[in-house]
């Protein structure tokens, strides 16, 4: 099972005019691994995030994604509801909440089918809608008290601290009932403390709920303490990949994070 | 000292107030002479015979003081509106808290259906009977189904006219008072244009929701533009199929007949009244649980947030057709209604304008707040029709445009979110002005996607 892949994405090219976001990328995510994305600014995580999710269409290559149940997607083409219909929760760097909402009615948007009823079987509230309904809401209890929010189910989302929202941002990933959860900076403007929480918690959700993690951080101690794997980009390449400690001692990696001994000297 | 003072926030508002009325004084004012160059302002220069005549005949002194009540009663509501709302409810209640609140709302809407069914005994006037139907019940009617499109789905929508005009031209299809035969080959009664006119205007919302809905904000807007635009211009100029720009003058009053039930309406205007308090009531109803369900947070998620909507599996063109074509079935039911009361039809009166003044019921009624939008309709429209039926001296019709934009300009000011807005939206705008306060880069950066 933990062999299998989730992810196979093959010479991926995404350009933007003149502008190589994405230079030939090639990686796989095997099913219940935590993988992590790491690179300086701009190297391409964020574009990479989003050409998994149908946000952006690379013009070369392939992104392949295997369900759980055999079937697979091609995701390049696909709209990005199509993408996260299939199993593919994402959450954003900069968090994108519903914040006028409850935080309740946040994970409650997430839970909800949104395929295969029509305006009248909404309306109606026939046995089939109000049993859907009350399986949604059992579903948003369920997750807000997983992510330890559930004290703050009926605050508005714009009111909780940040770290709270990126907890918040989870439940909302995980209640669609992804395959695969990306999370892009989760750590962002989190205090220390949070951050132990939020890792103890990523690890929760690959633990027990069965959810395979690509992840996007800074962190460095975070991302080393938590990720099994790592690729590492560069001006839109892949310049390593390896476990924590193969990309800890990479002289490829340091260079692109520290520059050159000669550069240094120059 | 001095610039302090004016920097204050209720005088800077005041002095905003001043230059608005002072604007809109001047504008509707008689026009100037080489004597008088200032008479828009002061209206007519005969000598005050009395006190009170001075009010009468300065006009500024009029409205200075509208400017300083109004002024008033918004600086009252800003310092202290905020305590009166926290007697009444919890800002930040819950899902679970607003079901209580229910029974209560709904015995209140019951007693206004009450009020709405004996109100044409109430008014018993034949120009307010029939200004009822006319002026306020189609309206209400047209600003409920915009306030889909608008208020909940949070698309610019500024062609809705188009909508009812192919309501009102269906049923002039229908009953055959146009040159095209009538379906099937005989003129069907107007009651059954209803139907016809409801599966059309969906079809309508969809064929142009589907293409143009991709599209977003500012240049969604200028689509719909052009798409009431274009219908106003076919009706104009297809003369074979529409009658051309004279339209059709032939249009019978509705009948309902169904085994021995037989309903035949006539001239009088308050059976008509019940047809439209009917229409308004089943899409009140059917909007306010569209709302609730699983298609209303939709299409909250989507006007708060497209991507993040998107990444959970909601499709947002779906969505949007959805909206648009929902919304588009109040503006056909209207169609119908108008087109069978009036007997007649005219390009002409299917105009941007009328859209626009829609729109405007809308904004000012509070968008996604299905009450605010009925209240604000009924209050412009009331106010228009009295304007019409009793003009004060020197009132021209195209002035009502002046004084809702002035209306409009105001609102904007001091309640920009309406006049009984949505709980919802006033979160909204609070959240975004906050956000944005000192930060005016933030609106291109922190876009991540």
């Amino acid at each position: 099972m933990t062999t299998e892949n989730v992810f196979e994405v093959e010479h991926a090219t995404l350009r933007f005019g003149g502008v190589v976001s994405l230079n030939d990328v090639s990686l796989v995510q095997k099913r219940g691994e935590i993988l992590a994305v790491i690179g300086p600014n701009g190297a391409g995580k964020t574009s990479l995030f989003n050409s998994l999710t149908g946000v952006y269409q690379p013009q070369e290559g392939t992104i392949t994604f295997h369900r759980a149940d055999g079937r697979t997607m091609s995701v390049i083409g696909k709209k990005a509801h199509r993408v996260a219909g299939a199993g593919v929760a994402r959450t954003f760097q900069a968090s994108r909440m519903f914040s006028a909402l409850s935080a309740f009615d946040n994970v409650k948007i997430g839970a909800e089918d949104h395929r295969g009823f029509g305006v009248v079987g909404a309306m109606v509230r026939g046995p089939r809608t109000r049993h859907d309904d009350r399986r949604s809401d059992e579903k948003t209890a369920e997750l807000l008290s997983f992510v330890g929010l559930a004290e703050r189910a009926n605050v508005l989302a714009a009111s909780l601290s940040y770290g709270e929202r990126r907890r918040l941002e989870i439940a909302r990933g995980l209640a669609t009932q992804p395959e695969v959860l990306l999370l892009d900076e989760p750590a962002a403007g989190t205090n220390p403390a949070e951050k132990l929480d939020l890792a103890r918690l990523i690890r929760r959700v690959r633990d027990e709920l069965g959810v395979t993690i690509l992840l996007i951080e800074h962190d460095m101690k975070l991302v080393m303490s938590l990720a099994e794997r790592l690729y590492v980009l560069n001006f839109g390449s892949v310049i390593a990949e390896g476990t924590p400690a193969e990309i800890r001692a990479n002289p490829v990696v340091i260079e692109a994070y520290l520059g050159t001994s000669a550069e240094a000297s120059a | 000292m001095i610039r302090t003072f004016f920097q204050r926030a209720p005088i800077r508002r005041l002095l905003v107030v001043l230059g608005v009325v002072a604007v809109v004084e001047l504008i509707t004012g008689p026009p100037g002479s080489n004597q008088y160059p200032t008479s828009g302002f002061t209206g007519s220069y005969a000598e005050p015979a009395s006190f009170f005549g001075m009010f009468r005949t300065q006009r500024w002194l009029v409205f200075l003081a509208l400017a300083l009540v109004a002024w008033g009663i918004a600086e009252f509501w800003t310092r202290y509106g905020d305590t009166i709302r926290a007697r009444g409810s919890s800002a930040l209640a819950g899902p679970r808290q607003v079901s209580e609140r229910r029974p209560v709302r709904v015995g209140f809407a019951l007693a206004l259906l009450v009020l709405g069914i004996l109100l044409p005994h109430i008014v018993n006037d034949a120009f307010w009977q029939s200004a009822l139907v006319t002026y306020v019940a189609i309206y209400v009617l047209l600003a409920i189904g915009l306030n889909v499109v608008v208020g909940f789905a949070g698309l610019l929508d500024l062609g809705y006219v188009a909508f009812y005009a192919i309501g009102a031209y269906t049923t002039a299809w229908v009953t055959g008072a146009l040159p095209t035969p009538p379906p099937f080959g005989h003129a069907l009664d107007a009651f059954w244009a209803i139907p016809f006119a409801v599966v059309f205007v969906v079809v309508a919302g969809v064929l142009l929701g589907a293409p143009t809905l991709r599209l977003r904000g500012d240049y969604l807007a200028i689509v719909t533009l052009g798409f009431g635009e274009i219908i106003t211009i076919f009706a104009n100029n297809l003369y074979g199929i529409t009658g051309g720009s004279t339209g059709t003058k032939q249009i019978p009053h509705p009948v309902f007949h169904v085994g021995p039930i037989k309903y035949a309406w006539g001239l009088a205007p308050v059976p008509y009244y019940y047809l439209a308090l009917g229409s308004v009531v089943l899409f009140l109803v059917i909007f306010s649980l569209l709302q609730r369900s699983r298609v209303g947070r939709a299409w909250t998620a989507i006007r708060e947030d497209e991507v993040a909507a998107e990444s959970l599996g909601i499709n947002p063109l779906k969505f949007k057709v959805m909206a648009f074509a929902v919304g588009a079935a109040s503006a056909g039911f209207a169609g119908v209604i108008t087109a069978s009361a009036d007997n007649f039809l005219f390009p002409s009166s299917f105009t941007l304008v009328f859209s626009i003044n829609i729109l405007v019921l809308v904004i000012l009624g509070g968008m996604g707040s299905i009450s605010g939008v009925v209240v604000g309709a009924i209050i412009i429209q009331v106010v228009q029709a009295y304007l019409n039926h009793t003009p004060p001296s020197g009132y021209q019709q195209p002035d009502l445009y002046i004084y809702v934009g002035a209306l409009l300009i105001t609102m904007m000011i001091f309640r920009p979110a309406g006049l009984i807005p949505s709980r919802q939206r006033r979160r909204e705008i609070t959240l975004y002005e906050k956000s944005h306060e000192g930060h005016p880069d933030e609106v291109l950066l922190g876009d991540d996607v």
